[in-house]
């Protein structure tokens, strides 16, 4: 079954994001994640208000960190917000951004087992297990459990990009927020999914596989580029040589759009994107060409597609044009 | 602000009903771009999604509180939108509400 996602960053007023959950709730999206920065609005606040407002939609973090938010009060959070949004809460976790960690002061060690741990941790503690948990990063008592039951299972989605995480998640993962949006990278990402859980003895299908993208759509491929530009930018910069390479982006340029965003020079650095970069870290255009890349990323493998912040010019324009001109491509709906 | 509420509900009800369905998707649109929607109190809000949630902001609570809501989050934009519709006698008596 093919389901969709969008993600919101909280950087607007509560009522806004709210707003347009509502109305991707009734367009047919199966999922809302929320981003958790320490930057922007709490994550569990955003998720608590936008249940109150939302029935069949699931909705959690995407993607909370175990460096800053300990896995124990992760566990926490996800259970608290089931008794709000009983059966519909999904949990994403990550290692982090590790400039924002940077930023804090905190350093991403060994961001494998610190995510497995985490991972077990929080299903520890949603099962309220008894024992003592003793990992390398987390140990818990054995008095360290949740005082209320949690009566519906919260799946567990790995944010992954690079391969031991996506072999990671597929190993442990109930689904995975797969950080990419060219069909080469997705592609790529799936079969290390897939090699992960067949090492855990896992069937692929018990992994629901997300690709999560930078995406935007609007009436015109011009106007949805735009949104996009600056998203770009920076992952361009953030790109380590052989990704760029692997999509034919020379390494000088990414040199400059990082030089010129570190001198703050946003429109030199912006005014660099060029049409294979879009086209390399991102899913963007009018409604038939997001139509037709979002068939490519399903025949790779993936089960879930997440349009990524930022979404389009217009938000709410492009939630309905997602909703009313590509979902009823891929789904029937109700 | 219950008498604020009824004066935009007498004026809401002043306009042609074929006209809300479209009015009050440019409200909305206004009211999500609007730059100052942080005057916008949270009860205000809270109803807002109230009716949203509901598939209700066309009708004439929907629009009430729509309207109430642009008002303070960009007056001048709640102003061109009624002048947009032609909706003369409802702009003067916003102004007024204000």
């Amino acid at each position: 079954m093919k389901s969709f996602g969008i993600e919101f960053v909280p950087m607007e007023l509560f009522w806004r994001t709210t707003y347009y959950t509502i109305q991707a709730e009734r367009l047919g999206y199966d999922s809302i994640w929320i981003t958790d920065h320490f930057n922007n609005r709490n994550v569990y606040v955003s998720l608590a208000v936008i249940a109150n407002y939302t029935d069949r939609i699931r909705l959690g973090p995407g993607v909370t960190n175990p460096y800053l938010v300990h896995p124990v009060m992760t566990a926490q959070c996800v259970s608290s917000l089931n008794e709000v949004a009983p059966g519909r809460v999904i949990c994403g976790i990550g290692a982090g951004d590790k400039t924002t960690l940077e930023m804090v002061g905190v350093e991403m060690r060994n961001p494998l087992r610190t995510v497995r741990e985490a991972v077990e941790v929080i299903r520890r503690q949603i099962a309220r297990e008894k024992g003592v948990y003793a990992g390398k990063r987390f140990t818990t008592s054995a008095g360290a459990r949740l005082n209320f039951k949690v009566n519906q299972p919260i799946p567990i989605y790995i944010g992954a990009q690079g391969p031991k995480m996506l072999a990671l998640a597929g190993a442990i993962g109930d689904g995975t927020l797969v950080n990419a949006s060219h069909p080469d990278d997705i592609g790529r990402a799936v079969k290390l999914i897939k090699r992960g859980a067949e090492k855990a003895g896992r069937r692929i299908d018990e992994v629901d596989i997300a690709a999560y993208t930078s995406f935007s759509v609007a009436e015109k491929e011009k106007s949805a580029r735009k949104p996009v530009i600056p998203v770009v930018a920076y992952i361009v910069a953030g790109s380590p040589p052989p990704i760029l390479e692997k999509h034919g982006i020379p390494v000088e340029k990414a040199d400059k759009i990082r030089g010129d965003l570190a001198n703050r020079n946003w429109g030199e650095a912006f005014g660099a994107v060029d049409q294979d970069m879009i086209d390399a870290f991102t899913v963007c255009g009018n409604p038939d060409q997001c139509t037709e890349k979002i068939a490519t990323l399903f025949k790779t493998g993936i089960s879930h597609f997440v349009t990524g912040s930022p979404l389009g010019p217009n938000v709410r324009g492009s939630i309905n044009l997602f909703g009313e001109e590509v979902l009823p491509h891929f789904k029937e709906i109700s | 602000m219950l008498v604020v509420e009824m004066r935009y509900r007498e004026l809401v009800e002043k306009i042609p009903r074929p006209m809300y369905v479209k009015l009050s998707e440019k409200l909305l649109d206004a009211l999500l771009e609007a730059k100052d929607g942080g005057n916008v109190p949270s009860s205000l809000a809270k109803t807002v999604l109230y009716y949203a949630q509901r598939e209700q902001l066309s009708s004439v609570a929907g629009i009430t509180n729509l309207l109430n809501a642009l008002a303070l989050a960009d007056p001048e934009k709640a102003t061109e939108i009624l002048e947009e519709f032609g909706l003369e006698d409802a702009r003067i008596a916003l102004s007024t509400a204000e």
